[in-house]
Order: C-alpha cells, then sequence, then structure tokens
C-alpha cells in the first residue's frame, strides 16, 4: 500500500491543554481519507501541522516521505483552509491567476473555471460571490497547481444543501482524477458518501478508524425496522428472519400499516455509541 | 526569488487598491492635505510686519522717513491721525510716533527723537521691527554726516535664488508621507491577511516570505509614488514650489519605501488583532516624525534628542530628500540613502525571519 502521509504519535498542545493527543494514521495515495468529528476535536490542528501551517509538540510527519512545509511538498499539495477569504476586490480569474503563478506548474485558468462552473462569474469580484461561490473558488485555488493531495478543511460548512451537493460532486470527481483528499468534516453523511476511509476523533484521539462499512459494521449496532402504523414501532433486529416473524405477527394481529422500512445503522450510530452523544453535542 | 511571483504580488494588490473609492482617496487626499497644512503654515516666510505710524510734523523729513521704512520690503506702514488714541494701534503692532519739528530739527542737524510704542507680549514682532528701524535709522543718519560705511555684507545662499521657503519643507512632507503610508499599510494589511486566513494558504503554496514582502514593497513604491506626485502637483499649482525632481530623489523615494513597509511588517509580527495594528503604527510614526527634522531644524531641537535623531531612519530619508532635491549635494543624499538602504536591508531581513505565518 502506497502511503502518502505517514502521521506517528503526533501531539499538539497549547499551554496545559491537549489538542491533539498522540495520534496516528496513515493516508493511502489516490483515497479520499477523512478526519470526523465534533467541533474542538483536533481535526483542523492536525491537518494544518501535515499542511506545514503549524509546529507539532511531539511526533512525526511525513508528506512525501518529506517534513512538512518542504517547497517540494508545497508544489506538490493544494489546500482549502478553514473560513478562508481571498483578497476581496480581485475578480474570480484574477484570484485563481495569482494563486497560479506561484507554481512552476498550473492549470489553464479558463479550462479550470468551466470545469468547476465559476466561468460565467470570472469578472465577478470576490467579495461579491455567493457562500457557495466563495468555496468553490477557494476549490479552484487548492487545485489549480493539479496537486497530488488536497486538503480541504470543512469545506461545506455553512453551505446551503445544494451548494453543498455541488461542492460533493467536485470532490467526487477528485477521486476520479485519481487525487489523494483529505477532508476534515463534522458532517457525518459528508464522510459517509465522500470518504474511503474515515478516522473519528474525539477530544484529540482518534477513537476508530476503517471504512463507512467497516466502522458502521463494527459500532453502528443492529440493523432496526420501522413501522409506520398507528404508532410508529421501531425496532432493533439481528438478521433477515426477524423480519418476516416481525411481517408475520402483524397480520395475525391484525394491525394495519402504511410502510415498513428496514434501516442500516449509519455514522451518526457509530458515533452515538462511541462517546454517547451526538456529533453537534457540545 | 522568482520575479513571477513578486509581480503576481504587486499586480494582486495594486488592482486591489485602486477598486477602493476609500484607498484610493485617502492615498491623494492624505498628502495634498498635508502640503496644503503646511504650505500654508510656511510658505509666507516674506511676510509684513504692520508699523502704524502717528506722523505729528507731517514734513518732507517725515514724509521720507516714513518712504524709507516702506521700502525695506519688511514693514507695511499704516498711518494713523493725530488725534486718535495709540492704545487702539499697539496691541498686536508696533506704533511709532514722529514728533512735531522732527523735519526742521533733521534739517538744522540737532538732535531728534522718534517714540516707538510696543506690546511686550508680541516679543517676535518688535525684536524684527526694532531692528529694521535701527537700520533705517542709521542708515540715514550716515547720509546726514556723509559717511560711506567701511563694513558691509552682501547675502549669498548656498541654493538657487528660485527656492522659497516652502520648498524647504516638502522634503520633510514627502518623507513623512512614505513612512506614514508604508507603516501603516503594511501593519494593517499583515493583520488583515491573517485575520482572513490568507497569510496560512500563502504558508502552503511555494511562494517564500522574502518573496511576498519584495512584492509588497514593490506595490508600495507605486503608491508612494502616487502621493509623491500629487504632493509636487499641489504644491506647485498652489504655492508656486520648486521641486527638483532628479534620478537620486526618486533612488529616495524607492529605498525610503522599503524601510518603512520592512519596519511595519517587522513589527506586525507583534500586532495580534485590528485595534492594535493603530497604536502600534502611531507609536513608531509620531515620535519619529518630531524627531527626525521634519518639520524644523534639527539644531532647534535640544542636544540629546539630536543625538537620538541620529538613530533614526526618518532622519536619513529627510536628509537624503533635501540633499537630492534642494542643496543638490548628491554626494550627501547618496551618503544619507546608504545608511537608509541598510537599515532596509535589516528590516526585510528581520521581517522575512519574523513575519508571523504560522499559526501557535
Amino acid at each position: 500500500m502506497n502511503n502518502v502521509i505517514k502521521v506517528i504519535d503526533l501531539v499538539k498542545k497549547y499551554g496545559d491543554v491537549i489538542a491533539v493527543d498522540g495520534i496516528s494514521f496513515s493516508v493511502r495515495k489516490g483515497e479520499i481519507f477523512s478526519l470526523l468529528g465534533p467541533n474542538g476535536a483536533g481535526k483542523t490542528t492536525t491537518i494544518e501541522i501535515i499542511e506545514g501551517i503549524r509546529d507539532a509538540t511531539s511526533g512525526e510527519v511525513r508528506i512525501f516521505g518529506m517534513k512538512p512545509g518542504d517547497v517540494k511538498v508545497r508544489e506538490k499539495m493544494g489546500v482549502l483552509p478553514q473560513e478562508f477569504s481571498s483578497i476581496e476586490r480581485l475578480t474570480v480569474m484574477e484570484t485563481i491567476c495569482y494563486f497560479a503563478s506561484m507554481y512552476d506548474e498550473h492549470k489553464d485558468c479558463d479550462e479550470l473555471l468551466k470545469m468547476l462552473g465559476l466561468y460565467e462569474k470570472r469578472n465577478e469580484l470576490y467579495k461579491n460571490l455567493s457562500g457557495g461561490m466563495k468555496r468553490r473558488t477557494g476549490i479552484a485555488i487548492a487545485i489549480v497547481n493539479n496537486p497530488e493531495i488536497i486538503f480541504l478543511d470543512e469545506p461545506t460548512t455553512g453551505l446551503d444543501p445544494a451548494a453543498r451537493k455541488s461542492l460533493w460532486d467536485i470532490i467526487e470527481y477528485m477521486k476520479e482524477e485519481k487525487k489523494t483528499v483529505i477532508l476534515t468534516t463534522h458532517y457525518m453523511e459528508e464522510a459517509e458518501k465522500l470518504a474511503d476511509r474515515i478516522a473519528i476523533m474525539n477530544d484529540g484521539k482518534i477513537i476508530a478508524e476503517g471504512t463507512p462499512d467497516e466502522l458502521i459494521d463494527k459500532y453502528g449496532g443492529k440493523k432496526k425496522i420501522i413501522i409506520d402504523a398507528k404508532e410508529k414501532i421501531v425496532r432493533e433486529i439481528s438478521d433477515e428472519k426477524e423480519i418476516v416473524e416481525i411481517i408475520n405477527k402483524l397480520k395475525v394481529e391484525g394491525i394495519e400499516y402504511k410502510f415498513i422500512e428496514i434501516k442500516r445503522p449509519s455514522m451518526d450510530d457509530v458515533f452515538i455509541n462511541l462517546t454517547g452523544r451526538k456529533i453537534n453535542e457540545n | 526569488m522568482k520575479i513571477r511571483r513578486v509581480v503576481a504580488e504587486t499586480s494582486a494588490s495594486i488592482r486591489n487598491w485602486y477598486r477602493s473609492r476609500a484607498s484610493v482617496f485617502w492615498t491623494l487626499a492624505f498628502p495634498i492635505m498635508l502640503i496644503l497644512i503646511f504650505g500654508a503654515i510656511f510658505s509666507g516666510g516674506g511676510e509684513n510686519y504692520e508699523v502704524y505710524v502717528m506722523d505729528h510734523d507731517n514734513s518732507f523729513f517725515s514724509h521720507e522717513f516714513i518712504h524709507y521704512l516702506n521700502s525695506t520690503g519688511v514693514i507695511d506702514v499704516k498711518n494713523i491721525g493725530e488725534n486718535e488714541s495709540l492704545k487702539n494701534y499697539v496691541k498686536n503692532a508696533v506704533v511709532i510716533s514722529i514728533p512735531q519739528g522732527f523735519g526742521d530739527n533733521l534739517s538744522e542737524g540737532k538732535h531728534v527723537e522718534i517714540e516707538v510704542y510696543v506690546d511686550p507680549s508680541n516679543q517676535q514682532t518688535n525684536q524684527v521691527v526694532e531692528n529694521i528701524l535701527s537700520a533705517v535709522i542709521n542708515n540715514i543718519n550716515f547720509r546726514i554726516y556723509n559717511i560711506t560705511p567701511i563694513i558691509t555684507y552682501t547675502e549669498k545662499k548656498i541654493v538657487g535664488e528660485k527656492y522659497t521657503f516652502i520648498d524647504f519643507f516638502v522634503p520633510g512632507i514627502i518623507g513623512m508621507t512614505i513612512m506614514t503610508s508604508s507603516v501603516y499599510a503594511s501593519i494593517e494589511m499583515s493583520v488583515k491577511y491573517r485575520k482572513m486566513g490568507l497569510l496560512k494558504k500563502l504558508l502552503t503554496t511555494p511562494m517564500s516570505r522574502g518573496e511576498w514582502l519584495f512584492g509588497r514593497m514593490l506595490y508600495q513604491v507605486v503608491i508612494n509614488s502616487i502621493s509623491f506626485v500629487a504632493i509636487i502637483i499641489t504644491g506647485m499649482a498652489i504655492y508656486s514650489m520648486h521641486a527638483n525632481i532628479n534620478l537620486l530623489s526618486i533612488l529616495a523615494l524607492i529605498i525610503s519605501t522599503f524601510a518603512f513597509t520592512g519596519t511595519g511588517m517587522f513589527l506586525s509580527r507583534f500586532v495580534k488583532d485590528e485595534e492594535t495594528a493603530d497604536s502600534a503604527a502611531s507609536a513608531i510614526i509620531f515620535p519619529m516624525m518630531f524627531l527626525s527634522g521634519t518639520f524644523f531644524p534639527l539644531q532647534l531641537m535640544p542636544s540629546f534628542l539630536q543625538i537620538i535623531a541620529k538613530f533614526l531612519p526618518l532622519y536619513y530619508v529627510n536628509e537624503s530628500f533635501r540633499n537630492a532635491m534642494i542643496y543638490m549635494d548628491y554626494k550627501l543624499a547618496l551618503f544619507n540613502m546608504a545608511v537608509v538602504a541598510v537599515y532596509a536591508a535589516v528590516v526585510f531581513i528581520l521581517g522575512v525571519m519574523f513575519t508571523k505565518w504560522k499559526e501557535e
């Protein structure tokens, strides 16, 4: 397995506060790896140490086998920082060209704008763009150098569902392009939908790691059957046989129902089972 | 250092500047305001002093005496009637009373005495008027006794005749504008970019801090050139100011911009938010403005302050402009510029080393 990022025993302390508490993980070439966790879990600190924005207190980080911040690494990576704003009074086109000029090799600005659906907005000033378009421009900047690794820190936070959906499409396109993507998010469905592998972070630690299916199988609990009758009936089930038994029982007892839904556990269930709380509860 | 990145930074900053009406307005308004204010204060170098004369004699000689006073070009003589109260005029001006019999006594070679009334609170005017009065009286005495003075003097100026009082203040105003604009802009911009996450983003690109800082310096050179031109044009149009814009003065503009942009960048390392940015910039700018001989010659300050001035970059900036634009002492201009250049190099290195891009 070709690991492009290796993190070993990473610790970051701010005075007495431990933001990242001895975590280790690897990211494989061409996968979408998600750091999933609530606000304050240490996701951004971790990703920013790998990007070379922050220094670690201890531990080791290697990206393409080099130290974070190495200029060769910077040529090959693209970053969308959390809460990033670009220069206010540059147009979308000028913004992308400004960042393009920093790299020895970069994509054609026109093509990139077309690909991301920004071409119509190319002469619009950055400050006049909607939140979704600003984020899209941020992503365009992050991939302008055709990077091998792309870091997206909470790319869809604060966006409406439509804008979020369209950014998901862009991230999926990155996967098709065989880019390695490191995505931090606190949206369960985002990680579940996009990520090949997820590391769940809580209080500075990685509490579980695996593919979405592995995590759900291991920590999600049992499937549920939901019957929409007079009253909503929810039962946990262990295997398919139980479904047949429940339907038969409904017939025998003459209980009428509108529909029956079999629900597979989700990442929400994984997080609740691991931490005892929902992800967005403080 | 890749020029491509430096140029990208400079051109992005210029575009961002000219699309902000407020930025363009203040880039022009600030230096124009300065030159208008200081021009109004200092351009009246040849101002006349009002002197009221009460002529009790009203003779040929008294008229001649008044004519002499008027012809000095410094005193503006106004006649007042014999019956008027001197007290009404003596406040803020000097009043001369020519006694009756002044002409007769003079023609007979007898001693005559004129009376001068002054307001003691107006010491400076009194001193000037009394000196001129005494010179005029001496001159008349020499003529009467037909004496040719043995010692005389001629005033020679070290610069061309065309220069006026205001011209000597212009280099200081230029130096001050460059300092203020460069220091404020670089501190504020650093703090703003940090807040926007833009410095974080730049840190993940191959752009180096040196390239970025150099790009910012070049941008500031463009802005300061616009201010420089605004000062010169306003000064010329309104105060008929003379400016000798040569290669050295342009070089001084570039070097001093580098020096003060670097200073701002270095300082921004210690500024956490936008609120403290202004205070930090002011703390540097104001003492330097007053201690560097911007508004008045250093010789007027106590000697220990004169020593401090020699450690301030603005002093050398002002001297560079003065020697390049007024005294035309190119050697001295180059020496002062060299001092500013060394300072600029030091703050550039410090700025690169200490500009805070990384997060804690």
